[in-house]
């Protein structure tokens, strides 16, 4: 009877579990639209990982090979020696996505502020995917593309700001 | 000029982890051989089942179709060759030496009674001694199968099982073993595993391939020359060329011998040796660029020792594992020292 019991609790469990992932994995823009099969088989891959307050997540300068995604608890984002706060994570945010194009070594360093629950997607799981099943593989490597470019885009516009505000400085007659 | 120093230490420090690896298998006995087959085997036709499943095939289908083609595979080689095998070593085993072939051993041993007197050679025997050492390998052969049928039938049924659960659940076993690597350590682990499967894996596949390939081309150019016992002689041949260096030699041995034996005319010989040169030459430039990707150098006195070590250890079959066996733990060792340089662990 215990036995029964567990298993059809450990089955809800499991299955409110996954509901909570697939919720958190159709908010990220790299997954956005995809259907539930494909949000199946990359939950298949992805890595589970839980990390207490404090506990170190990723280190600035140490090689990225994937992201992370939170799917509970809150993350600090520093950088540099000094620990200089840049921002906040929480559930549902997500970092270190440009990692799974290119091995670069980490721009900051993330720190768990409370009990955090995370999900990792790495370069070695891209590119499996890729192998099993190429359509999906290319479906999420265009995504990333999507991204970088909307990102270059983005930072095209605002060299062009500054550059338009250096020019205006540099025309402007001292009083 | 700068010239790059070797550290011995780590040259031999693959081969002593091998060697300690080889001698904590000792104690485990013959189970761990049969799990490292089934491991070894499934790596190596996980591709197929990726190349499966890329096709629109689930994980389980896939790898059921391969086992099954594989058992099949080994049924249909069983029809055909175990009864060719057999009777060839019953042949080695009863078969005595040809008339022609005695009066060139009578003729050699008579030399070497005049040249080599003082050795006390008077009583010396060669014909014998060749017709007692053809006997001892066939009843070696045939008392092996008999004493360890059990284990050979055991293995036979548990190593397609193993290699099933292996290739099916490879990915979620390697899964869950990172899932216990602790956090700090948890990229890195999986960086080197990418690492090394990269590496090896294009290795082992490769030589793999290439072992079947040279089995394969000796079988046919032994049947030309009409070399007796030529299927068993040429897959003894392909196994050898797993071992560097002095697999080649192995693998001639043999069949020289044999060649010999068999027509009494030393000049019999000169045919099998040409053709193994080019067996090897064909080898080397023609099928190891195009099936070997990646190959993992090693020193040849490593590779010499750890030849001498599986085989003290796990006679042939160590002999075979002992070169990727070694191969591994210097990939881990030299990708582990890399990866973990670029990590900042305190």
């Amino acid at each position: 009877m215990t036995d029964f019991r567990s298993r059809v609790f450990g089955y809800r469990r499991k299955q409110k579990q996954d509901e909570a992932l697939m919720a958190v994995l159709t908010k990220i823009p790299v997954f956005e639209g995809f259907s539930e099969r494909e949000l199946a088989a990359l939950e298949r891959v992805l890595h589970r990982r839980e990390y207490l307050p404090e506990e170190l997540i990723i280190r600035q300068d140490e090689p990225g090979l994937g992201m992370y995604i939170i799917q509970s608890g809150q993350a600090v984002v520093t950088t540099g020696r000094d620990k200089v706060q840049l921002s906040q994570l929480s559930d549902g945010d997500f970092f270190g996505e440009l990692s799974l194009l290119d091995e670069t070594p980490r721009s900051a360093t993330v720190v768990a502020k409370t009990h955090c629950l995370i999900l990792g997607f790495f370069q070695s799981d891209l590119f499996g995917l890729i192998e099993r099943d190429p359509r999906f593989g290319v479906k999420i490597v265009i995504r990333l593309a999507k991204i970088m470019g909307d990102r270059l885009r983005h930072a095209n516009q605002q060299v062009l700001a500054l550059s338009d505000k250096v020019q205006e400085l540099l025309h402007k007659k001292p009083a | 000029m700068n010239t790059p120093t070797v550290r011995p230490s780590r040259e031999l420090a693959p081969l002593l982890i091998a060697l300690l690896v080889a001698i904590l298998l000792l104690f485990i006995g013959g189970a761990a051989q049969v799990v490292i087959l089934a491991l070894l085997l499934a790596y190596i036709l996980d591709p197929v089942a990726t190349a499966l499943e890329a096709r629109g095939m689930s994980r389980t289908l896939a790898t059921l179709l391969i086992i099954l083609g594989l058992i099949g595979l080994l049924v249909a080689l069983g029809f055909f060759l175990v009864p060719t095998i057999v009777e060839q070593m019953q042949g080695l085993q009863s078969g005595s030496t040809s008339a022609q072939a005695a009066a060139a051993i009578r003729d050699i041993e008579r030399s070497l009674k005049d040249n080599l007197s003082f050795l006390g050679l008077e009583d010396f025997d060669l014909l014998g001694r060749i017709d007692e050492f053809k006997k001892s390998i066939g009843e070696r052969f045939f008392a092996y199968l008999l004493s360890d049928s059990l284990g050979l039938i055991i293995s036979i049924v548990t190593i397609p099982f193993l290699t099933f659960f292996f290739l099916k659940d490879g990915r979620e076993m390697k899964k869950a073993l990172v899932s216990m690597v602790p956090n700090r350590y948890f990229e890195f682990t999986l960086d080197l595993l990418y690492k090394m499967d990269s590496q090896l894996g294009n290795y082992l596949r490769g030589q793999f391939i290439d072992a079947l390939i040279f089995a394969a081309m000796a079988i046919v150019a032994l049947w030309i020359l009409g070399v007796n016992y030529f299927v068993f002689l040429g897959i003894f041949a392909g196994m050898a060329n797993l071992i560097p260096y002095v697999g080649p030699i192995a693998g001639v041995i043999p069949a020289v011998a044999v060649a010999v034996l068999g027509s009494g005319d030393l000049g019999s010989a000169l045919p099998v040796v040409v053709s193994f040169l080019v067996l090897k030459l064909i080898d080397d430039f023609v099928v190891v660029p195009y099936v070997v990707a990646s190959s993992v150098e090693m020193h040849p006195v490593i590779v010499l020792i750890a030849i001498m070590v599986g085989g003290e250890l796990f006679g042939i079959l160590g002999m075979l594992l002992a070169v990727p066996v070694t191969g591994f733990f210097k990939v881990v060792l030299k990708e582990g020292i890399a990866t973990y340089r670029k990590y900042r662990f305190t």
